[in-house]
C-alpha cells in the first residue's frame, strides 16, 4: 500500500475496525513510513485530546426539572454506572443491584431529595462500586494521576486534599452519577475495606446543616458522612466502623 | 400527545429519550455555543421528537434519531436568526478551505508534544471554531455513532462521514497547532 491509500484509512486502523488483511498491509506501511507513522501519532493524540479533555457539559438541573415536569408519566432515568459496568455483572449481582437501586431512585424521582435520600444515594452508589467488575475508570495510587484525569470529564474540578496514604491508600478513580449530577469518584482502601468519596455540584441537594462539618449516619450496615464545602458536596462510604472512617474524614480536612 | 402508539411502551420511550438529556444537552452547547440558546434546543427537540414519537421506528437507533431531530431543529432554529449567526456558522465544511494539505497532516515531534499539553478550554475553542457540519460531525463520532448513525443524523452517505469526519479532525488539529506553546 502507499501513503495516499494508508491515510484515510488511519483512523479506522486504530480503531480496530479494518479486516485482518487491510490491518496488516497498513502495519507493514507504518513500519517503513516514517511519515505515515507520525500521521498515525497526530490521530491518536487528537483522538486521546478528545476523549479525555474535551469539556462534556452536563443537561443543567433546571432543564432536567422542566423535561421532567412536562411529561410527567414518564421520570428521566439517569444514565446509571449500571448502564456502563451492568454488562459484566454476573446475573445474581444483577439482581441484587437493581432491587438496590432501582426501587430507591424510582421513589427520589417522585420527590425532591431528602437528607436521608442523599444518604440512600450514597449507599448505593457504593454498591455499585463493590459489585461492578471494573468500577474504576483509571486504577493507580497516584493521586496526580487520578485527579488530573477528570479535567474534561466533568463542570467542576473535585478538590481534594487527600492524596493517599499507608492507612488509607488511593486505588483509583471514576466518573459517576449521584442522582441527577455526575461525581467524580476516588476509592481508598483500608485494610480488605474499600471506601468511595463522591465529590458533587453541591447545589440543590439537602446536605445537612453544618457546613464544612460531617454527619456521620449509618444505613444499612454502612456507615455514610456528608458534608458540604462551598459549591461542592461530599459522601464518603464504607463498611468501616464510624471511628475510622472519621478518621479518613479528618485526613480529607474535615472534622465530625 | 402521540407517544408511539402510548400506554407503557410510549412511556418507555419517553422514558429512554428524555435519557439522553445531557447527551443533547452536549451537542446543544456545542452547537449553539451558550447555555440559554442550548436548553432551548433541547426542550424544542424533546418537543418534536415526543410530539411525533410514533414516527420512530421500534428496534431503531433513539439516540441517532434525536441527534438528528436536534440537529435539523438548530439549523431550522437559527437559520431564521440569520441576524444572530453562531460561532463557526452554518455553511458546510468547505473541502478546500478545511481540507488537509500533506504539510498540515505532518505534525513534526515538537508539535506533537504541544498538542498533548493542550488544555480542555482550549480544545473548546477551538472545537466551536469550527463550521457547523465540522463540530457535529467530530462530536457523533465522539459519540460512538458509527459512519452508517452518523449519516442518518447528518443526512448525507456513508462515504461523505468518513470524509467530512477526516477534514473536520485535519482543520481541528490545525486550529490547535498554536496551543499547548
Amino acid at each position: 500500500m502507499n501513503c495516499q491509500e494508508v491515510r484515510p484509512q488511519l483512523l479506522d486502523y486504530q480503531r480496530g475496525t479494518l479486516g485482518l488483511d487491510l490491518r496488516a498491509d497498513i502495519s507493514t506501511h507504518l513500519d517503513s513510513c516514517p511519515e505515515c507513522a507520525r500521521a498515525t501519532a497526530a490521530e491518536q493524540a487528537l483522538t486521546e485530546m478528545l476523549e479525555q479533555r474535551l469539556p462534556q457539559h452536563s443537561a443543567p438541573l433546571g432543564l432536567k426539572r422542566l423535561l421532567a415536569a412536562r411529561w410527567p408519566a414518564a421520570p428521566a432515568p439517569r444514565p446509571s454506572w449500571w448502564t456502563r459496568w451492568g454488562r459484566s455483572l454476573v446475573p445474581a449481582a444483577a439482581v441484587a443491584v437493581v432491587l438496590l437501586t432501582v426501587m430507591p431512585l424510582y421513589y427520589q424521582r417522585l420527590a425532591p431529595p431528602t437528607a436521608d435520600g442523599l444518604v440512600t444515594e450514597a449507599v448505593n452508589d457504593h454498591l455499585r462500586i463493590l459489585t461492578s467488575q471494573h468500577p474504576l475508570d483509571v486504577e493507580s495510587s497516584d493521586f496526580h494521576q487520578v485527579k488530573p484525569w477528570f479535567e474534561g470529564r466533568l463542570d467542576f474540578a473535585p478538590v481534594v486534599s487527600f492524596l493517599g496514604d499507608a492507612e488509607f491508600p488511593l486505588k483509583g478513580g471514576a466518573v459517576g452519577y449521584f442522582l441527577d449530577r455526575k461525581a467524580a469518584v476516588f476509592v481508598f482502601h483500608r485494610r480488605l475495606h474499600a471506601v468511595s468519596l463522591f465529590v458533587v455540584r453541591s447545589e440543590g441537594l439537602p446536605w445537612p446543616a453544618g457546613g464544612a462539618r460531617a454527619h456521620l449516619t449509618p444505613s444499612r450496615g454502612f456507615n455514610v458522612m456528608l458534608w458540604r464545602s462551598g459549591e461542592l458536596g461530599y459522601a464518603l462510604v464504607s463498611d468501616l466502623d464510624g471511628a475510622e472512617l472519621a478518621q479518613l474524614a479528618a485526613k480529607l480536612g474535615v472534622t465530625s | 400527545m402521540d407517544r408511539g402508539g402510548g400506554g407503557e411502551s410510549g412511556d418507555a420511550l419517553v422514558r429512554e429519550a428524555l435519557g439522553y438529556a445531557d447527551t443533547l444537552y452536549n451537542l446543544a452547547r456545542y452547537l449553539t455555543g451558550n447555555q440559554p440558546d442550548a436548553e432551548d434546543l433541547v426542550q424544542e427537540t424533546y418537543a418534536r421528537a415526543l410530539g411525533a414519537a410514533g414516527q420512530f421506528t421500534r428496534g431503531g437507533n433513539l439516540k441517532a434519531w434525536l441527534f438528528r431531530i436536534l440537529r435539523n431543529t438548530f439549523i431550522s432554529m437559527y437559520r431564521r436568526q440569520r441576524n444572530n449567526p453562531t460561532v463557526g456558522g452554518l455553511d458546510t465544511v468547505d473541502p478546500t478551505a478545511q481540507g488537509p494539505s500533506r504539510e498540515h497532516l505532518l505534525l513534526d515531534d515538537m508539535e506533537l508534544d504541544r498538542l498533548r499539553k493542550v488544555v480542555g478550554e482550549e480544545i473548546e475553542r477551538a472545537l466551536m471554531s469550527l463550521t457547523e457540519e465540522a463540530r457535529t460531525v467530530i462530536l457523533l463520532d465522539l459519540e460512538g455513532l458509527t459512519e452508517v448513525e452518523a449519516a442518518q443524523v447528518l443526512d448525507c452517505s456513508d462515504g461523505t462521514v468518513k470524509s467530512r469526519l477526516s477534514r473536520a479532525r485535519a482543520a481541528l488539529r490545525l486550529k490547535l497547532k498554536d496551543y499547548g506553546r
